[in-house]
This record gives structure tokens, C-alpha cells and sequence, in this order.
């Protein structure tokens, strides 16, 4: 289960203190496949960042399965990132001199897994996420946006995580790998009760998350769900 | 893919820049090694100079030197009181006398005590002896003979009539079986004197002499009225000393009738950066108008301070080197730092912790490090014998102009009042110039210098790699969200 208390985050340009997040409050269940929508400096990468652990809060609660985690020391953050969490980024961030193989495998190296059981998860995963085995041993800069999107995915995904970020996870895929990429992370939310928080603008798949929240300068509000006629 | 091999594959991701700073890094380790092995090789060198100089000072009597000259002779109690000067580790006494061929003597009809000073003198000899001289008088030996200066002006005699005569015998009396200057007497047969009493009657003859006189190992000769007998003859590698003879000091002072009376004494001082204080010290202790302390070694020294300057203008290269190489590797990881912060905070938000991180860093700085040390130990192979020659020729010029006055004291001088001009000075093959002495310097490489070099050079990449690394640490994983 993730819940939000009251979070704030501010800086401070110049004499200005601005709040991209200004007291967000929100609760999901664990399995739970949610979408944040909102305009472009709405702040959803601040909170994105913020719940990822990437960012300190400065002030309000993060807990994740009843962990503070806006109160846990460096160490524990850097283990918090690398065992509970998977982040998909809006520019992939892949490291541009290793293979997409070779990508997907790296979380799994800092959890010091052996690398004959790394290599295997991480072909099953890029075969999951529809990557044929040719495009495996590429070199990440030599993947198209939507690969390099797809091996995102994939190495979100690699620590079976229990909370996954994504932000704009189908933005740059075609309509037939944006469906696959949807059907993915729901099947992950349903059956590993994986817990899944995109950020999207992408209508396809905002309508087939279970809860949906809006953030608009800094404030956060959940659209009510469409209750059948 | 471990840590490893990625920070292998990105010390080479811009295959350029890697190249262009494995080639500087190649020249300040090839420096730092070139100095290195500059260091060893005149260090090694100075200490078999060192080796090769001994640590002796020869006093002689004041005014006197090599049978020439005048004065007082030396005593044991002189012995003592240099024994006894600071720094000294030993002092050995020497009585060199001159013995005259006892036919000739008896010719000429004098006794050897008036025949000093007589004209047409006879070397100053001090006793006589049944041995014949193995070298003939010649120009030089005629000279000497005579009184005057100018073998020319033949107004005193020797060089008109041109009588028959044998130049004298020079014996050594030592107290221990080894040369006046403390040096072992090589010896091609027989043994070394162990009888050194003053009744004693060993001998050591030299090679020529005993030929001369067709003397061998156990064959008896004459000094004075007693029979000495043959020990072991020696080879001392010139003419002039296979001439010579060595006797036990005891009885060549009581068969010359100068007890207690010694010509010259050794000097062992303890180290030779004390040489110059004690020579002082001992000029000092014994009376500046009584004794000349002399150092044979002036110009071996002036080689070796020269050498020690060499040896410390590389040692500082080294060091310097090392630091240039180090500020290289520290500045260009700096570099790849700043540029790949974003990527540093996709590994960190990853999961990635900083220790990993730091590694990682460390090992691609060790990657062009030693990549630059093996270029840069070809370079140091090819350019360490010119850097070294270099060093030594520029600053052995002083040592030279030094050499050539420098010879002269270290042995024996004549028992009695000089009669003659001259000529029996001589000074040593080895002090002939410093560039001489130096020689060549080989600088092959010695293993423990390659690893010492080596491990200096990863010590200080690591430093230089590690302040980049430990920079990482500072790298916040929300770097990756910038510029999205």
C-alpha cells in the first residue's frame, strides 16, 4: 500500500520559492494501476520523483508498505530504489554503451544477482515487453525511441518490484505496442500485485487504469469513477 | 557484464579523448620512470664509488712525502692519538725504508749511516740488503743519484764518471699483511706474513725482484745482517712495486735502528661523509707542523656530491612526474564526472549504491592509467640511457678540473732524509678524472626499480581517481530527471 500525507516539495530560484507539490494527500492499494493527468509544470515529475525516492520531501509523509520512506537514511534509500521500486523515465535514460540485455540487467547486478541468472531474466523480460532476440546484444543508442522505451519497461521491471513509476510509458510506442505495454502493466497490477502510477496524457491508457488523478498546481484531486448507468 | 568490464568499455567510449590522454600520460610516466631508473642507476653507482674510494686519509710527516721532503718522522704514540680521533674506526702505521745493495755498499766503502746526504747520495737508503734491484737506473735512476737537480750540469759527479751502481730496495714494514694504503697484497705464491715480531724473519717479495734473484717461496735473502726468508711473493701490478718488498713493522724498525719511528699512517675514518671533518680532526690532534693528512680521494668526492646532486634533481623529477600524472588523471575524471552526471543518477536511481559507483570510476581511471604506464615504460626503455648520460655529462665538468692535482699521498715514504731530486712520486691509475671513474653508467632495469615505479604510479592515479569518484557520491540521483 502506498500513502501520501500532506507533501510539500519547494525551491527556491532566486528570492521565489515556488511548490510544484503542494500538500498532496492520496491512498492506493497495493495491485492498484493508477494514472496521474496533468498539463505540462503541473508538477507530476516532482511527485514522481518524490514518491520514487529520488527527492526528499520538504515536509508531509511517503510510506510504502508502512515504511517512511521521507524519513529513511541515504543507505536504506539507495536499497528502497533498487529492491521496491522500478522507474520508467520519459527519456528512457538507458546507458547509451551497453546492450538493451545488458541494460535490463544492471538493477539486477546491484542486487547481486549472478550473471547467468541475470542474463536469463533479462532476455525473458525484453521478450515480454515484445523485443525480438536480435535486438537483445544492440547497443542502447542504436535502438529506435520505442525500443529504447521497451527496454525502459523491461528494466523497470527487473527486481519485481513493488511499486513501478512511469512516466509517459507509451508515449512514444505505435498503437499496437502501447496496447501490449498497457496489457503488461495491468496484468502486473492484477495478478504480482505489483502497484503501478503512470503519468500519461495518452487517453488509451488512462482509460484503462482503475483510479485516475489530476494534479494542477500542486494540488492533487481523483476523478470520481464513472459510475455505470 | 560486471563492474569490470563497463568501466573498461567506458575508458574507451570516447576512443579520441581516451587516446589523446593515454599518450600524456604516457609521457609523464615514461619521465617518471626514466627518472627512476636515473635515480637507481647513479645511486647504485655512487655507492660502488663509495665501495671503490674507501674511507682512508693518509699522515704523513710534515713536509715529507714519497722520500722527498724533510722533517721529523712519525711515532706510535702519533699512532695512538689517531686511533683515538673521532670517526675512526682504525689507523695502521707503515715504516717505508730504503735498503742499498750490500756489494755496491761495500764497493763504495761507506757505512749507510754516513752515507746520507753525501753527494752523489744514495737515495736516503737506510740499511743494506743482499737483494738486487730488478730494475735498472736508466736516465731517471742516475738522476736521482746524483745530488743536483739538472742531470746535465755534471758538476758533481754521477752523471761524468757514471759509476756502476743498483738502485735501492724499497721495504715496507707493516703491521698487518696487507699494503700501506690497508689494501690486501696479492699474492701469486707462498703465504702472508703472520710473524710480526721484531726478531721475525718473514718476507714478501715482489714478482721481478724475486725473479731478479731467483728467489722462491722459502729462499733466503739479507737485510742488514739478519736472513729473512722467503714467505710468498706478491704481484702489486706495476714495476716499480713488484721492486719492493714488504717486512713485518717491528723488524724493520730494529733493523734500521728507527724504533718507535714510522713513516706514514692509514687512516680508516667510519663513513665517507666524515672523511673532510676528520682529516681536520686529525691535522688537529697530531699538530698542523707535524703531520699532512691528506685524502686521496678529493676528486673521487667531488664526483660523488656531483653524483649526489644528479641523484637528487631525479629523485625530484620522479616526484614531479608522478604528480603530473596524477593531476592528469585527476582533471580528466573530473571531466568525464561532470559530463556523465545524468547517467551517474539513472545508476544511482537505479539502485546503484556509491561505493559501486566510486568503483566503477576508480577502475576506468585504472584503465587509462595503466594503458599510459605500459606506452609509457616503452618510452622510458628507449629514453632512459640518453636522460641519464645527459644528467651525468652536465654535472661531472666541475669533478673534472679537480682530478688532475688530487694525486699523491697514500704511500710510503723513504725512511731517512731525502738525497735527490724528483722522480719516485707517483700518483694512483684510479684518481685520473672523474668521468673516468664514473664510467658508464648502465641503466638496466632492475625489477624492484620497475615495481617501485609502478606502484607509485597506481598510487597516485588511485588518489587522482578517487577524488572524481568520491565526487560521484555527490551526484544526486534526481540529476536524471534534469532537462526532462
Amino acid at each position: 500500500m502506498l500513502t501520501v500525507t500532506d507533501v510539500v516539495k519547494t525551491f527556491k530560484t532566486g528570492d521565489q520559492t515556488i511548490k510544484p507539490v503542494n500538500g498532496v494527500s492520496f491512498t492506493v492499494e497495493q495491485g492498484t494501476f493508477a494514472a496521474i493527468l496533468g498539463k505540462s509544470g503541473s508538477g507530476k515529475s516532482t511527485l514522481l520523483s518524490l514518491l520514487g525516492a529520488l527527492d526528499k520531501a520538504t515536509s508531509g509523509d511517503v510510506i510504502v508498505d508502512g515504511v517512511n520512506i521521507s524519513k529513511l537514511p541515504d543507505g536504506k534509500l539507495t536499497a528502497y530504489r533498487r529492491d521496491d521500486i522500478g522507474f520508467v523515465f520519459q527519456a528512457y535514460n538507458l546507458i547509451p554503451n551497453l546492450s538493451a540485455q545488458e541494460n535490463v540487467m544492471l538493477p539486477m547486478e546491484f542486487a547481486g544477482l549472478s550473471h547467468a541468472k541475470r542474463s536469463e531474466r533479462a532476455a525473458e523480460l525484453l521478450n515480454q515487453v515484445g523485443l525480438t532476440e536480435e535486438m537483445h546484444q544492440r547497443k542502447a543508442n542504436r535502438l529506435s525511441g520505442g525500443m529504447q522505451q521497451r527496454v525502459a519497461i523491461a528494466r523497470a521491471l527487473a527486481n519485481n518490484p513493488k511499486l513501478i513509476l512511469a512516466d509517459e510509458p507509451t508515449g512514444n510506442l505505435d498503437d499496437e505496442t502501447g496496447e501490449l505495454i498497457i496489457e503488461l502493466l495491468r496484468h502486473l497490477a492484477h495478478e504480482k500485485k505489483t502497484t503501478i502510477l503512470v503519468v500519461t496524457h495518452d487517453q488509451a491508457l488512462a482509460s484503462q487504469t482503475d483510479r485516475k488523478f489530476r494534479l494542477a498546481r500542486g494540488k492533487i484531486t481523483e476523478d470520481t469513477p464513472k459510475v455505470p448507468a | 557484464m560486471g563492474v569490470v568490464s563497463r568501466s573498461v568499455g567506458n575508458a574507451f567510449r570516447n576512443k579520441v579523448r581516451s587516446g589523446a590522454v593515454v599518450v600524456i600520460l604516457a609521457v609523464a610516466i615514461g619521465l617518471a620512470l626514466a627518472m627512476l631508473v636515473a635515480n637507481q642507476a647513479v645511486g647504485s653507482k655512487v655507492d660502488s664509488l663509495k665501495a671503490s674510494v674507501g674511507n682512508n686519509l693518509t699522515v704523513n710527516p710534515a713536509g715529507s712525502r714519497g722520500g722527498l721532503g724533510g722533517g721529523n718522522p712519525l711515532t706510535t704514540a702519533d699512532l695512538t692519538k689517531a686511533a683515538a680521533v673521532q670517526n675512526v674506526t682504525s689507523a695502521t702505521g707503515t715504516l717505508s725504508v730504503r735498503l742499498s745493495n750490500s756489494a755496491a755498499t761495500t764497493t763504495s766503502g761507506t757505512t749507510p749511516d754516513s752515507g746520507r746526504g753525501e753527494p752523489g747520495g744514495r737515495f736516503g737508503a737506510s740499511g743494506t740488503t743482499s737483494l738486487e734491484s730488478a730494475v735498472a737506473p736508466g736516465t731517471l735512476g742516475q738522476r736521482n743519484n746524483s745530488n743536483g737537480g739538472s742531470s746535465s750540469s755534471g758538476s758533481t759527479g754521477g752523471s761524468t764518471t757514471t759509476p756502476t751502481f743498483s738502485i735501492p730496495i724499497q721495504a715496507t714494514g707493516v703491521s698487518t699483511s696487507t699494503t700501506a694504503t690497508g689494501t690486501a697484497i696479492n699474492l701469486t705464491s707462498g703465504t702472508a706474513l703472520t710473524d710480526f715480531a721484531d726478531t721475525s724473519t718473514q718476507a714478501l717479495v715482489g714478482s721481478t725482484l724475486a725473479t731478479k734473484n731467483n728467489l722462491k717461496v722459502g729462499s733466503t735473502f739479507t737485510v742488514q745482517d739478519r736472513t729473512m726468508t722467503v714467505t710468498g711473493i706478491f704481484d702489486a701490478g706495476d714495476a716499480f712495486d713488484n721492486n719492493g718488498i714488504y717486512l713485518p713493522l717491528a723488524a724493520t724498525q730494529t733493523l734500521t735502528n728507527q724504533a718507535g719511528q714510522l713513516s706514514s699512517l692509514t687512516v680508516v675514518v667510519n663513513s665517507i661523509d666524515n672523511v673532510a671533518s676528520t682529516q681536520t680532526a686529525l691535522t688537529s690532534a697530531l699538530g698542523a707542523s707535524n703531520v699532512d693528512v691528506t685524502a686521496g680521494s678529493a676528486n673521487l668526492q667531488s664526483a660523488i656530491s656531483s653524483l649526489g646532486s644528479v641523484q637528487s634533481i631525479s629523485l625530484i623529477a620522479f616526484i614531479a612526474s608522478l604528480v603530473t600524472a596524477g593531476l592528469i588523471v585527476l582533471l580528466i575524471m573530473i571531466m568525464v564526472v561532470r559530463e556523465r552526471r545524468r547517467e551517474i543518477g539513472v545508476l544511482k536511481a537505479i539502485g546503484a549504491s556509491n561505493r559501486t559507483i566510486g568503483v566503477q570510476f576508480v577502475l576506468e581511471a585504472m584503465v587509462l592509467v595503466v594503458l599510459g604506464t605500459v606506452v609509457g615504460a616503452v618510452v622510458a626503455a628507449f629514453s632512459s640511457n640518453p636522460i641519464v648520460s645527459a644528467l651525468v655529462a652536465g654535472n661531472t665538468s666541475s669533478g673534472n678540473s679537480a682530478s688532475s692535482r688530487a694525486g699523491g699521498g697514500g704511500f710510503g715514504a723513504g725512511g731517512g732524509a731525502g738525497g735527490g731530486g724528483g722522480g719516485f712520486t707517483r700518483t694512483r691509475g684510479a684518481l685520473s678524472g672523474a668521468n673516468q671513474l664514473i664510467g658508464t653508467i648502465s641503466t638496466s632495469v632492475g625489477w624492484q626499480t620497475l615495481v617501485l615505479g609502478i606502484v607509485g604510479i597506481l598510487l597516485i592515479a588511485a588518489i587522482g581517481a578517487l577524488i572524481p569518484a568520491l565526487l560521484t557520491a555527490k551526484v544526486r540521483p534526481i540529476e536524471v530527471l534534469r532537462g526532462e
